[in-house]
């Protein structure tokens, strides 16, 4: 064997010693999660299943955490009839196009927003809407146009599925006033 | 890589998962329910993984802080990004709009949020290996 050279063998028992102490790493992190589990604020619900936030009916976009306030469907659609509120579509452009709240304005969460103020101040409510019932990319939109100054700003809880399932105006096409959508 | 380097990328790739798991410990309900948002794991399974995620992104971040046991953490910590990278890219492939779940907070998943989990596993792979001369003196296979 020359110097300063081990066997295979040897190396290979170490890498063996280091996979057996990463996995006992790995049970006993997952024994210390779920035993400390209940001694944290909001603990998580062990023994009980937890689906995706779309499968919870009426539990859609309930965030205790949020920073925006929420508006369901049913609040929603007379505020769109009667034009009292402007309504911001979070999803893709593909998505608005094919189909969005009548009237409502395209602004994705990295969407230029300077062009779309004058609308957004104009009107008394903004609600602002995306295709999760997670409303992720709405949360984000929203709390945009927060620091930008809007006031009353709200999400939909239930976002596009719900609109539509309830039978919420809608309409096709691009983005006229928006900056993003613009070829 | 020197030494120093490599101490560096340990200990901030440690500070990383320590900071990770110091976000969701005030609200592991709500961690629960973005790991449930990903819908990969069945319901019944989703509150023991987050609650194990965070106490193995513990022990990991305190093992490559101290580096004590190092190498086990750095691939483990490898392990835990390659999963994070597939559920990722999972949700974003069919078009799942979620939060990261990632530092706690709103911060939603996107192409970015793999990319950052890529290079974490670039940096625990580095560590995982360690230099050359960590390696008994720079040892090869050769026999």
């Amino acid at each position: 064997m020359a110097r300063g050279r081990v066997p295979c063998s040897a190396l290979s028992s170490l890498a063996m010693g280091v996979l057996a102490r990463a996995a006992l790493l790995c049970v006993a992190g997952t024994v210390l999660g779920i035993a400390g589990n209940r001694f944290t604020p909001r603990p998580a619900p062990l023994g009980a299943p937890v689906a995706a936030s779309a499968e919870q009916p009426g539990a859609a976009c309930e965030n205790p955490g949020a920073s925006v306030a929420r508006i369901s469907v049913e609040e929603a659609k007379p505020l769109c009839l009667a034009c009292t509120a402007a309504f911001i579509d979070a999803r893709s452009a593909p998505e608005y196009a094919a189909g969005h709240v009548t009237g409502a304005l395209h602004l994705p969460p990295e969407g230029p927003v300077e062009a779309l103020l004058p609308a957004l101040r104009s009107a008394p409510a903004v609600i602002v809407y995306d295709r999760d019932r997670a409303c992720s990319a709405a949360n984000q939109v929203a709390a945009r146009l927060q620091a930008y100054g809007l006031r009353d700003v709200r999400v939909l809880t239930g976002a596009w599925p719900e609109w539509l399932a309830r039978g919420g105006p809608g309409e096709s096409g691009a983005c006229g006033l928006c900056a993003g959508d613009r070829p | 890589m020197t030494r120093l380097v490599l101490t560096a990328i340990r200990v901030a790739l440690g500070a990383l998962f320590l900071w990770a798991a110091a976000t969701k410990l005030p609200d592991l309900a709500n961690f629960a329910q973005d790991v449930a948002n990903y819908r990969v794991l069945p319901p019944m399974l989703v509150p023991y993984a987050s609650a194990a995620v965070v106490g193995i992104e513990i022990l990991s971040g305190l093992a490559l802080v101290t580096g004590v046991a190092a190498k086990p953490a750095a691939l483990l910590a490898a392990a835990l990004l390659v999963a994070f990278i597939v559920f990722l890219a999972q949700a974003l492939l069919r078009g799942i709009d979620l939060r990261c779940g990632c530092f706690g907070g709103d911060e939603p998943a996107s192409w970015w949020t793999v990319a950052r989990d890529f290079a974490m596993l670039a940096a625990a792979v580095v560590v995982a290996r360690g230099s050359p001369h960590q390696q008994q003196g720079g040892h090869t296979l050769a026999a």
